[in-house]
Formats: C-alpha cells, structure tokens, sequence
C-alpha cells in the first residue's frame, strides 16, 4: 500500500476521543464502561465521569469513594515546585490533613525504567510519552486513588499538563496525547508556577551547576549552545501552558515573587477548598531555610 | 504488512511460521515481529506481572509503549524500506484483549492510532472449545494475567481462563467487517490452511517487488 493511501487509511481507522485534556469543548461523552467481574463496581454516570475526569471512567473506578482533595503544582524546574510542596506538606500536617505526594518517575512500575531510559537516551519520543503515560495511571491507581479514598490530601508536582506539553511541543498530535489522558482524575485545583526561562535557568544552574539534558531540550535540536535550547524549549512548553490554562481553569502564581508570599497565596485557595479558616503559617526549623 | 490475529491456540502461530518459511525460501525481505517482545519494556512488564501491579489501565500502556518501540524503531522504517512485514498478533489483540479487560474501546482506539494500517489480517477462528483445550492439553500452569485472573471471574484458573477467551473471542467477532479481516477456519487441517494463506498473499500482495535484486554478475551471464 502506497504511504499516502496507507495515512488515509489510518485517518480512517482513528477514532479521535472526543474529549481529552487538550480539547477545549470537554463534554461529559463517555464510553460506556463494561465492568469487570466478580469485584464490586460502581458503573460511573456520565455526570460522574464529567466532574472527576478529563474524558473517560478509569476502569472499575467508584467515584462515590472519593473524600480527599488532589491538588496539582505545575510549572517548569526552577520555578520553586518541590520547595512549595515541602512547605504546603508541614503546614497541611499541623493543620491536621493526612498529605500524600506524587510526581513525574517515581511508579513502582516503569519509575526507574523511565530513569534508564532517559540516561541511555534509546528512546523515541512516542515511546517515551507511553511509558510517562504508564508511569502516571500506575501512581494514579496505586498511590493517588488509594490517597483519596482514604480523605487524604494529595499534592502532585507535576501532573498530565507537563506530559502534554512535553509530547505536543516534540510533534505528537495533539488530541492523540489528549486522548491519553482522557481517563486522568481532573483535579480539585491546579496551581501554575510561572515564571521566565531566563529566572529558571539561573535558578537551576544556581542548584546544580548544571542544566539537565531532558530540561534543556537538548533531543530536540533547537540549538547548540545550552543556555539558548533551555530558554527555546522552557518557551515553546510555555506556550503550551498558557493553552491549556484557560481551558482547565488554572490558578496562575507569580513564581517570580518570594517563596513566603507564594505560600501565602498557595494557602489561601488551598484553606478555601479544605475549610481551613486561618491560614498563618511559619516554618518550623527544620524547613526555615527555604522561607525567603 | 501480513498480519495474524486470533485467540490463544487458534492455530495462528504456526501458520505465520509456515508461511515465513515459504517467504524465507523464497528469498523475499521480510521481517518478523511479534506482539510484547521489545527489550525496552521487558523489563517493566515482568516485573508487572511477578508482584501484580497491572491493572487494565498500565497493562494496555505498558503494551502500547511496547508496540511503539517496535513501531518506531523496527516497523516504519522496513516498510519504508520496501520488507514485507509479518506480525504474529497486532493491535487487534490490544483491543479485543484490553477491551475484554474493560477499557474503553475508543480509548484504545485512540491509542494505538499510530500504527500503520496492515495490507492482510488473517483472523484465525477457532471454536472456543478447540481453543481452551489445545492450550490447556499442553501447559502445565496457566500464568495469572494469561489466565485472566486479575478480572475475578472465577478462581479457578481454568475456568478463569476460559471466560476471559470467550470475552475476547466476542471482541475479535466484532471486528471482522470494521477492520477487514479474512477470516480463517483454525480447525482445518496445518497444510491445508497454508495453502489457503499462500494464495491469498500472492493474489493480495505484489510479491515481486520484494524479491531480491538480481546481482550484477547475473545479468552478463
């Protein structure tokens, strides 16, 4: 079969998931979902399935079982992510919330595989978003579901956001990526950390002396010198950001500003989900280095 | 792209074996692929499987990241490159297989929307009956996700087993006019289904554009 038959073909042969993180219309159009067995399964309405996700029921998911809160921190390295985690973590803990984390690689699954991965850099770029993608649903069924089943409030660094933007700016179709992730818990608040290449760039190189090869976009060959790849590429992922800002009602932070007064805004929307009334917060010794 | 599809014990295998040999004799490139055998994801499938983390969700991307690699790395290029390309399963198994495991059939869809479209898909249709015996007459132990355990059909592996295929037997039923399979009957005797297979490639696929190309020195003589 000749290449431009066989693409028709393919055009034909796919079926585009009509709602996905990426689609800016995203109605409550689910599959229906044929349960599995002997276990207790609650079949989720299409109402259900609007509210706790993106597109399509995760299989054998009961959304009535859900108490706790997910809340998602994005934003590029070096825009102060995992130092806000920290902090939101002790202060959620002595406000008496059970906190559960999650981020980028750490499944039991393909976690380390991932890592190899990335070291060897064997992989091709369709593979490499199916395996972050099966890294994902492992810690959403394993470690993010079981969290919010139990009432606990769950902080994720990074979420399906980044995973987009990584694939889409690499040239993966966009509602293919989308559609991936259509089965994504949405979560309760989405906070973006945003802040300028140039201030992350200093920021990382500050911590490591360093830039990472993945962090920079080195596989994508925007530009031999390092600092201009990092500044292209952290560009290019922002841009996709600020896309999918405005359709999944992103709550925008100035990462730029100091870390107390990040918290404080952080604590604010995040005591207004949970019914936190006070909202002071000073860090204990332990983590007083990070309060600048 | 020849492909083959069908239950577990349908017979498919050692009919694309068969007409690799023919093809092999032949002296035609080609190359053989098999569904879940990419070094990359080894690694995370068995130890998926041993401690049970897959759930239907990581199990059908762990395949998909799988077939990628092999799509990306191996497949594309060769069709390209002007092989035939034999398939022992395809992403036909993936959504009768996940499918029957529940997942949303246009999730999958959308999953596997990368894969090139095959020119023949040879569906090789046992009865269930012929199927569940052939492979439980000759393993000892049927392995926990083979055996469809993780969807709590039964406890007994065999029964188990045997549910799980009738699933997918009803998923791959299903797809026989939407994706234009041929239909193969699995209880015909060995050589009289390859006979059938061969003809069908060569009245389906110009084989000669895969033969190898006559040497220079061949051409003075």
């Amino acid at each position: 079969m000749p290449e431009h038959e066989r693409d028709k073909e393919k055009e034909k042969a796919a079926t585009p998931a009509s709602t996905s993180p990426g689609d800016p219309a995203a109605s409550a159009a689910a599959a229906p979902l044929s349960v599995p067995g002997a276990t207790k399964v609650v079949a989720p309405t299409e109402e259900d399935t609007a509210q706790h996700f993106f597109g399509e029921p995760l299989v054998g998911f009961d959304p009535s079982e859900i108490t706790g809160s997910l809340i998602v921190i994005e934003g590029m390295d070096g825009s102060g992510r995992s130092t806000q985690i920290t902090l939101l973590q002790e202060w959620l803990e002595s406000e008496g919330f059970a906190v559960q984390t999650s981020g980028l690689r750490r499944s039991n699954l393909v976690g380390r595989d991932i890592d190899q991965l990335l070291a060897k850099n064997a992989v091709t770029r369709l593979t490499l978003s199916l395996m972050y993608a099966t890294d994902f649903f492992d810690q959403v069924e394993h470690r993010i579901l079981p969290a919010l089943r139990a009432g606990t409030v769950v902080l994720a660094d990074r979420f399906v956001f980044t995973l987009i933007a990584r694939g889409v700016v690499r040239g993966i179709n966009r509602d293919y990526i989308g559609g991936l992730y259509a089965m994504a818990l949405r979560p309760h608040l989405t906070f973006w950390l945003n802040v300028r290449p140039e201030t992350a760039f200093a920021r990382e190189f500050k911590k490591a002396q360093a830039i990472s090869y993945w962090e920079a976009g080195r596989d994508m060959s925007l530009s031999h010198d390092l600092y201009w790849s990092f500044i292209r590429y952290q560009t290019m992922i922002k841009r996709e950001f600020e896309v999918m800002a405005k359709r999944h009602n992103f709550i925008e932070l100035d990462g730029e500003a100091s870390v107390s007064a990040v918290n404080k805004q952080l604590r604010q929307r995040i005591g207004e989900r949970l019914g936190i009334r006070a909202t002071k917060y000073t860090p204990s010794s332990a983590l007083a280095h990070l309060w600048r | 792209m020849i492909v083959v599809e069908g239950t577990d014990g349908s017979g498919k295998s050692t009919q694309l074996y068969l007409l690799k040999r023919w093809l092999e004799i032949g002296g035609y490139r080609l190359h053989f692929t098999e569904w879940n055998s990419s070094p990359l994801v080894k690694s995370a499938t068995r130890r998926g499987k041993q401690r049970r983390l897959l759930t239907p969700t990581t199990f059908s991307l762990l395949h998909a990241a799988d077939f990628a690699d092999r799509c990306e790395r191996q497949i594309m290029p060769l069709l390209q490159g002007d092989y035939l390309v034999l398939a022992d399963r395809y992403v036909y198994t993936a959504f009768a297989r996940d499918a029957a495991r529940g997942c949303p059939p246009r999730w999958l869809r959308n999953l596997y929307r990368f894969a090139p479209v095959p020119d023949i898909t040879f569906y090789f249709r046992a009865p269930l009956d012929v199927a569940v015996h052939r492979i439980l007459s000759g393993r000892p132990k049927l392995k926990y996700y083979e055996a469809g355990m993780d969807l709590g059909l039964s406890y007994d592996r065999s029964e188990s087993f045997r549910l799980f295929q009738a699933r997918i037997l009803e998923e791959y039923d299903k797809m026989v006019d939407s994706d234009n399979f041929v239909v193969l009957d699995g209880t015909l005797p060995v050589n009289k289904l390859q006979k059938q297979m061969r003809d069908i490639v060569a009245s389906k696929i110009d084989l000669k554009r895969f033969a190898p190309h006559a040497p220079e020195w061949s051409k003075d003589a």
